[in-house]
């Protein structure tokens, strides 16, 4: 159970990056900080499969609507901050043609417990598969090899 | 009014650009708006249910009513991650 003053614990760290740069996990890693309050660190990764439907592909060429894309995960992070306790939040968004095997999404969830942590991670990837204006355009091998 | 319309991801396919200008009368709606881009866009016809619209960075109901220098954003569900 969240006790009231971990509930009103607003988030202390935002960190938000739609970059075409591709996500370097040891650097984001190496920059993670944790109050002696905080047990619970969750990482997420989405990874570029190489099918897409029945299709094989390459790549996921990514489109954003960059200014609404910000502000809608700000109205996300805001909702995550009324709802759970947590400290630190950081999301990276790859756009641009991300390859099969890399990773298009990180995200990395601080909370006190593992609980909210899990949640709001969730809730976060759930809202921004609903309302940030992102897109996927997948590259078919037989386009390319055709091409 | 003139409205700067933009079109993201294949909605740039379907009409061809990636922004238009429409001219529109006060009082007119979202809903009004796409059904004269329909009549420019053909083949926005088809995804009318499914789009969604954005006045600057906000997602709008199609009874929302244009004011003057709105910029208007159309595009299918998104898809991150």
């Amino acid at each position: 159970m969240v006790n009231s003053r971990e509930k009103t614990l607003t988030i202390l760290k935002r960190e938000l990056s739609i970059t075409t740069d591709a996500i370097n996990e040891p650097v984001l890693l190496a920059r993670r900080s944790m109050s002696d309050g905080m047990g619970a660190a969750i990482c997420f990764l989405g990874v570029v499969r190489g099918e897409e439907g029945a299709d094989s592909i390459t790549a996921i060429d990514y489109e954003t609507f960059q200014q609404m894309a910000e502000h809608q995960f700000k109205l996300i992070f805001d909702e995550i901050e009324k709802r759970w306790p947590i400290e630190s939040l950081r999301l990276v968004h790859r756009i641009g043609m991300v390859r099969v095997g890399e990773p298009s999404l990180w995200v990395e969830v601080i909370s006190p417990h593992r609980g909210e942590a899990f949640a709001a991670c969730q809730f976060l990837i759930d809202e921004m598969k609903r309302a940030v204006p992102i897109w996927k355009k997948p590259i078919s091998r037989r386009s390319q090899s055709a091409g | 009014m003139q409205i700067k319309v933009t079109f993201y991801s294949y909605f740039k396919d379907l009409t061809g650009c990636g922004e238009t200008i429409q001219d529109v009368s006060d009082g007119t709606t979202l809903a009004a708006l796409y059904t004269q881009l329909i009549a420019r866009f053909s083949k926005l016809a088809a995804m009318e249910k499914s789009t969604l619209i954005a006045v600057g960075v906000e997602y709008q109901p199609r009874t929302y009513i244009l004011k003057e220098g709105d910029q208007v954003a159309l595009f299918p569900p998104v898809q991150g991650g």
